[in-house]
């Protein structure tokens, strides 16, 4: 039994906060019952707060707003029976406490009088049914638990720009330690439940705290009895490190101190309401998130700053619908009460700023979204009265990118690959506040939906968002709440069976490259099994071992080939395949010798038709386009968008197909390929969306070929391109242009999993701290990490079962700084002799590979 | 029958047979002796024909054979067109012959070709007797596309309460979504082209714009006699009765068939040759594009994140404005221009996602439409005037006037214009004839009120 020993006087107190969804079933009753037990079993007492149900504040604000006394009866009835029948599901029948509140809904749905009082009484209800309900259901449970009138301990205070609406329905309050109080409430029980978001005025009269309003309450009681802690129960397991909706592999913030929360919640988080967090910063109150649903998983703890921890990025967050306001004058804002004036022209327009930026001629200010800035002439008039003092310009719509963690400023230098995104983008202002917590760039908003996970992506690998520090961070919510996608197989290479072999051959020679043919068939199948794409090519840039070609031309694969080399090559390994020429900026020679072969030929440019024609007379082209955007994970990997070499831009296309109808040339293909390391699904079909509606204008297009640049994962465990949803996009667009087939040309995605590089650990090296581990491989053999920063997995073979205690920077014999393998890998203290295996390095390995400082880049190894 | 040939080297296309039975018909085509080219129109949910719309619908189904035609026809455009099992009287040949060579203009443009002289229907002497009135329902079929002017007809409708239903022929799923924001009952007739025909296309055929237009206007046709609608209100505005470009002395225009001319000329062949009673006509006809864009801004919110006018992002739904917009074509250029000075800016801004005109890139797109240094593109947009009043209405305004663009024109084209021809107002008036029958003459009015 709970109630066995009475608590001393001095324990103390825990404020858990329930909302709507957590309160609305038997179900949920029992959880807050087995959770306030706990806490009291601790040793504390325990002060719950409560939301209405899920609903019913909305359908008590409705039946404010209904004007007919009639409607506003009915719409009471529906509320008193919804908290009957959950009554009865709780298994109890009668209440008086319930029918009396009740009955005071009923009448003052009726009441004659409609102001802001009447408005905040009608709307308080909720949580005092709901509270009454709770106390009646835990009690019946066995846990004695004690009803409490908010009202009776939350007293509002004035404040002095409130009007008559705000001082009812958004009231404040403030809080100090109230020792007397809390001993009040002691003598009322051990378990109390009250009610969120109201609070009494002055005159005793009900009002309300506004939006997030019992979040602010549970922080009101909260320091007001000096409490333990505060925890708020609800349906996710606290806040991330971005928008997972936005970013799904955001990770779970399992510390932040109060200025950080705040920041985040400020910023973009939905979790916590701002204002929940200032009540508790000065009583140092430590504040708690928690997963009602999942109550195992850490949650977020918000408490005080730890001075121990070093700077990292926590959070990155997007908020659409910015407008900014640029105000151009020479001179002007250096006289006295200028920027006073253009501010007060704000204030008149309603218009309240956010950020801003200023310069010897521009001050620039952002506005936040609106109903009242989308839909009124707000906007038109502040700029018509702007214009007379200034130039104005007006941009939208903007996105602010908010970057927060404590220390911004000595994360800088981290930040150099996340500053480089942002080179590829319009920003249009910068922040930074002088608290060191966020760093904001505003933006086009057209750009942010894309530009976020990119972000989240590159904090990551740049270690400015330390998510290996597991005392800041959780699980990604992909991990925690994602759709259950089967967690990808282990990489073939750790079964023991292909260890010893790996170690066997590492035992001949190193560095060497191994390849596991059935890994590569078994991604072959995979792709071949989609039913949306009619024919697949291989781009054998990836990897032109001619062992690999022939296997996956025996899978039905084509071989697209890029250079009269690559088409020899391809000719010799799998002479029945199909060939595709695509290259780029390649001589005319190289054209011709693909057209005398019958290989079709795709043109990315302009030139080869209007100085090479007669080459192309009659023949069937394939053109490649650029649709103007390029993606992928890095820089150099992105092959769209006028910083990019490849494709002919869509204006262009006019010109084109005047050019090769007058050359009795017929364009067959469309193709696009937009970037690398591709991980949403939906991208291929959008690609494929743009070329059929341009396809429909030329007439003589019969296939459209979406590229290649399927993403691989970066590390074990991370979730893979979902191939099903890749199909099922395709599909929908195939379904509105079904006269088009539909052609893929992967590289990467096929061969690289297949792959491993093995490499002797030559030297190992300390230095200030840092420790060096020499590999017998190097940017000769492996040059993705030093060319794209690619990540790959690092496994030390010799000690499969030794702990990863040792942080290492694998580094291979090249005399450039930039032969660095991996940075920050944890791996077991190694020795001299031991193998390394570096995982995913069966695409673009040995084909990038060079003979720079004179040394023999890995030989390659075929296991069938 | 022979495999398809490249169909430039036909002598004659041939009207083969028309066909319908269980909500399908069957339209029949092909170059000499070549392979049969066969489209199919299917009507979702028809009802059995009654005998006394027998032979109304023989009628309509026979127009329809004929205009849907075009499509196979341009592939080769051969010299000689033969109609089996009967043949059209003269009015009838006199409208198809008008109808190829003008919807095909642009294509024959094109393509170096001049249809002048070549198209030439085979006719009777005689005219057919006048078809009687059936006593359709008073019902409208009002064709939905996803864009803003079929989308001011719906909200004109609604306002007078007509009983209206909204037609769109093909899938998109944009359509769809704008069609379930109407609150209209639905109709979505499935066309599918000859398989043929794409085949034909690799084959080196000619290929390039038809008159898609008089197509669904021949489809809806066959539609309202169907399922019984006295009335088809397209939303097609006048500025689509102007020529494009003047090309060896023939004019041009991108959309003849959304063009007075042809409005009126199909509406009196319907009520001559299918029913008396069968209204056809343009709800937006006397407007300006300025006009409708004014009326859209003012019923449209229901709309406003799920419509587009963008050609090249048709197809393909999805919730961000990117995904409706493609921001690049003339047709986001001029939709954008047209309903600036009628939307609070924000709201412009957050229909398209970005703001076109403070982007330095666009400016070869606005230049086009303004008619400034280039004639006009070959896309369903108003004329050059409207464009321009548009932008002086913009360069006026504070919260305008340093976009990239806007500052632009008012630097470099402004300057160069006639200022008496700049003016907004006059654009907002109606102005010029329509066919709009009296009972629908509200729905009219509704659309030019301020």
């Amino acid at each position: 039994m709970t109630n066995a020993s009475a608590l001393p006087a001095a324990a103390p107190w825990i404020v858990l906060k329930f909302g709507g969804t957590s309160v609305s079933t038997p179900q949920r009753w029992a959880t807050i019952r087995a959770l306030a037990a706990s806490r009291r079993a601790e040793g504390a007492r325990v002060l719950l707060v409560v939301s209405a149900l899920s609903g019913v504040t909305d359908a008590l604000k409705a039946l404010c707003g209904l004007a007919d006394v009639g409607a506003r009866a009915a719409a009471a009835a529906d509320i008193a029976a919804r908290h009957r029948d959950l009554l009865r599901a709780l298994g109890l029948d009668r209440l008086p406490a319930l029918d009396a509140h009740l009955a005071e809904l009923a009448a003052l749905a009726t009441a004659a009088e409609h102001d802001y009082a009447w408005q905040a009484a009608v709307q308080s209800m909720g949580e005092l049914l709901s509270s009454t309900l709770g106390a009646a259901a835990l009690s019946a449970q066995g846990l004695a638990t004690a009803w409490l009138d908010a009202r009776s301990c939350l007293l509002a205070t004035p404040l002095p720009n409130q009007n008559e609406r705000t001082r009812r329905l958004s009231a404040s309050v403030e809080c100090n330690a109230d020792t007397a109080l809390a001993a009040r409430l002691a003598a009322c029980g051990e378990v109390l439940i009250t009610q969120g978001f109201i609070a009494r005025d002055q005159a005793g009269r009900t009002v309300l705290l506004g939006r997030g309003g019992s979040d602010t309450s549970a922080a009101y009681f909260g320091a007001l009895l000096a409490a333990a802690r505060v925890e708020i129960w609800t349906d996710v397991a606290g806040m991330f490190s971005a928008n997972p909706r936005q970013v799904p592999d955001a990770r779970l913030l399992t510390r932040l101190d109060y200025e950080e929360a705040q920041e985040i919640a400020t910023t973009g988080a939905k979790v916590l309401h701002p204002r929940s967090l200032s009540p508790l910063r000065d009583p140092r109150v430590p504040l708690l998130i928690k997963d009602t649903q999942r109550p195992e998983l850490d949650g977020t703890v918000i408490g005080p700053e730890a001075a121990s921890d070093a700077p990292s990025v926590k959070a990155i967050s997007a908020r659409k619908g910015i407008t900014l306001i640029a105000m151009e004058s020479v001179g002007m804002w250096q006289q006295v009460g200028f920027l006073a004036d253009v501010f007060a022209l704000f204030k008149q327009h309603g218009l309240s700023v956010d950020l801003i930026g200023s310069a010897e001629t521009n001050v620039t200010v952002s506005l936040d979204p609106s109903e009242n800035l989308l839909d009124s002439d707000a906007i038109a008039a502040l700029a018509a009265d702007l214009a007379r003092v200034c130039r104005v310009k007006v941009i939208a719509p903007c996105a602010a990118v908010t970057l927060v963690g404590r220390g911004m400023r000595a994360m800088l230098h981290r930040l150099s690959t996340v500053l480089a995104e942002f080179g590829q983008v319009k920003v249009h202002l910068i922040s930074q506040s002088s608290n060191n917590l966020n760093l904001t760039f505003v933006v086009d908003e057209a750009t942010v939906d894309a530009l976020l996970p990119r972000l989240h992506d590159l904090l990551l690998r740049a270690g400015a968002l330390r998510a290996g520090d597991r005392a800041l961070f959780g699980p990604s919510w992909q991990a925690l709440y994602g759709a259950a996608t089967a967690a990808p197989p282990p990489p073939w290479w750790r079964e023991p069976a292909a260890r010893a072999r790996l170690l066997a051959i590492a035992a001949e020679a190193t560095p060497r490259y191994v390849y596991h043919l059935p890994t590569l068939r078994e991604r072959a199948r995979a792709l071949q099994a989609l039913t949306a794409v009619d024919r697949w090519y291989y781009a054998i840039k990836a990897n032109p071992h001619p062992a690999l070609l022939a296997a996956l031309a025996a899978e039905g694969f084509g071989l697209e080939c890029v250079s009269p080399g690559e088409l020899a090559a391809a000719e010799r390994a799998a002479p029945q395949a199909a060939r595709l020429f695509t290259p780029n900026f390649a001589p005319r020679a190289d054209y011709a010798a693909a057209l005398a072969a019958d290989v079709p030929v795709t043109l990315d440019a302009l030139h080869p038709l209007l100085h090479w024609g007669e080459l192309f007379r009659d023949r069937e082209l394939i053109l490649r386009l650029d649709l103007g955007r390029g993606l992928g994970h890095h820089e150099k990997v992105r092959t769209g968008g006028a910083g990019s070499k490849f494709g002919l831009p869509v204006s262009d296309l006019d010109l084109f197909l005047r050019r090769a109808e007058a050359l009795g040339a017929r364009v067959t293909g469309l193709h696009a390929h937009l970037g690398s390391g591709i991980l949403d699904p939906r991208h291929w079909a959008q690609v494929c969306g743009e070329l059929a509606s341009l396809a429909d204008r030329i007439g003589t297009v019969a296939f459209l070929d979406v590229g290649g640049g399927l993403g691989v994962p970066a590390a074990e465990g991370e979730p893979a391109l979902d191939l099903a949803a890749l199909d099922a996009a395709l599909l929908e667009v195939k379904r509105a242009y079904p006269h088009y087939a539909l052609w893929m040309e992967p590289g990467r995605y096929l061969v690289a999993e297949a792959g491993v590089l093995l490499a002797r650990v030559t030297q190992i090296k300390h230095k200030e701290g840092v420790a060096y581990l020499g590999a017998d491989a190097g940017m000769n053999s492996l040059i993705r990490p030093a060319l794209y920063d690619a990540r790959h997995a690092i496994v030390n073979l010799t000690r499969p079962d030794d702990r990863a205690d040792t942080l290492y920077q694998v580094v291979g014999p090249i005399c450039e700084s930039g032969d660095v393998l991996g940075s920050d890998r944890r791996l077991p203290a190694a020795a001299e002799g031991d193998v390394l295996l570096i995982a995913d390095a069966g695409a673009y390995g040995a084909s990038m590979a060079s003979h720079y400082n004179l040394r023999k880049p890995a030989a390659e190894t075929v296991l069938s | 029958m022979n495999a398809l040939r490249d169909p430039r080297q036909a002598q004659a296309f041939r009207f083969l047979r028309c066909d319908y039975a269980d909500g399908v018909a069957e339209l029949a085509y092909a170059f000499d002796d070549g392979a049969e080219l066969v489209e199919r129109i299917r009507f979702p949910d028809a009802p059995a024909l009654t005998a006394e719309r027998h032979a109304a619908f023989a009628a309509a189904l026979r127009l329809l054979h004929l205009i849907a035609g075009v499509s196979y026809y341009k592939a080769g455009v051969p010299a000689t067109i033969t109609v089996a099992g009967w043949t059209p009287d003269a009015a009838s040949a006199d409208l198809l012959d008008t109808l190829y060579l003008h919807g095909l203009a642009e294509f024959a443009y094109r393509n170096g070709l001049d249809l002048r002289g070549r198209v030439h229907f085979p006719r009777t002497a005689t005219t057919d007797a006048p078809m009687p009135a059936l006593e359709l329902p008073r019902r409208v079929l009002v064709p939905i596309g996803g864009g803003k002017d079929s989308l001011v007809a719906v909200e004109a409708l609604k306002a007078i309460g007509a009983d209206a239903t909204a037609v769109w022929i093909g899938t998109s799923p944009l359509i769809a979504a704008c069609a379930a924001r109407s609150g209209l009952p639905t109709l979505n007739i499935a066309r599918e082209i000859a398989p043929g025909l794409f085949e034909l296309n690799r084959r080196g055929a000619w290929n390039g714009h038809i008159p898609v237009t008089a197509i669904n206007s021949a489809i809806l046709v066959c539609a309202a006699i169907l399922h019984g609608f006295d009335a088809i209100a397209f939303a097609n505005e006048r500025s689509a009765s102007s020529a494009t470009l003047e090309y060896d002395g023939q004019q041009v225009n991108h959309q003849w068939s959304k063009g007075w001319t042809f409005e009126r000329a199909l509406a009196d062949h319907v009520r001559r040759h299918v029913a008396a009673d069968l209204d056809y006509c343009s709800l937006l006809r006397p407007y300006s594009e300025l006009a409708v864009t004014r009326a859209f801004a003012r019923c449209g919110t229901a709309y406003f994140d799920a419509f587009s006018s963008c050609n090249r992002n048709f197809r393909i739904l999805g919730p961000k404005p990117a995904d409706r917009w493609c921001g690049q074509c003339p047709k986001c250029h001029f939709v954008f221009l047209a309903l600036a000075p009628f939307l609070p800016k924000p709201r412009l801004l957050a229909i398209f996602g970005r703001n076109l005109l403070d982007d330095d890139t666009q400016a070869a797109g606005f230049d086009a439409l303004l008619e400034y240094r280039d004639h006009k593109p070959f896309e369903c947009v108003g004329e050059g005037a409207e464009a321009r009043a548009a932008m002086t209405t913009l360069a006026a305004r504070p919260e305008w006037r340093e976009d990239a663009l806007i500052a632009r024109f008012r630097r470099e084209i402004l300057p160069q214009l006639d200022a008496t021809r700049l003016a907004l107002g006059p654009w907002l008036a109606p102005a010029g004839a329509h066919g709009v029958p009296p009972r629908l003459a509200a729905a009219l009015a509704w659309i030019g009120e301020a």
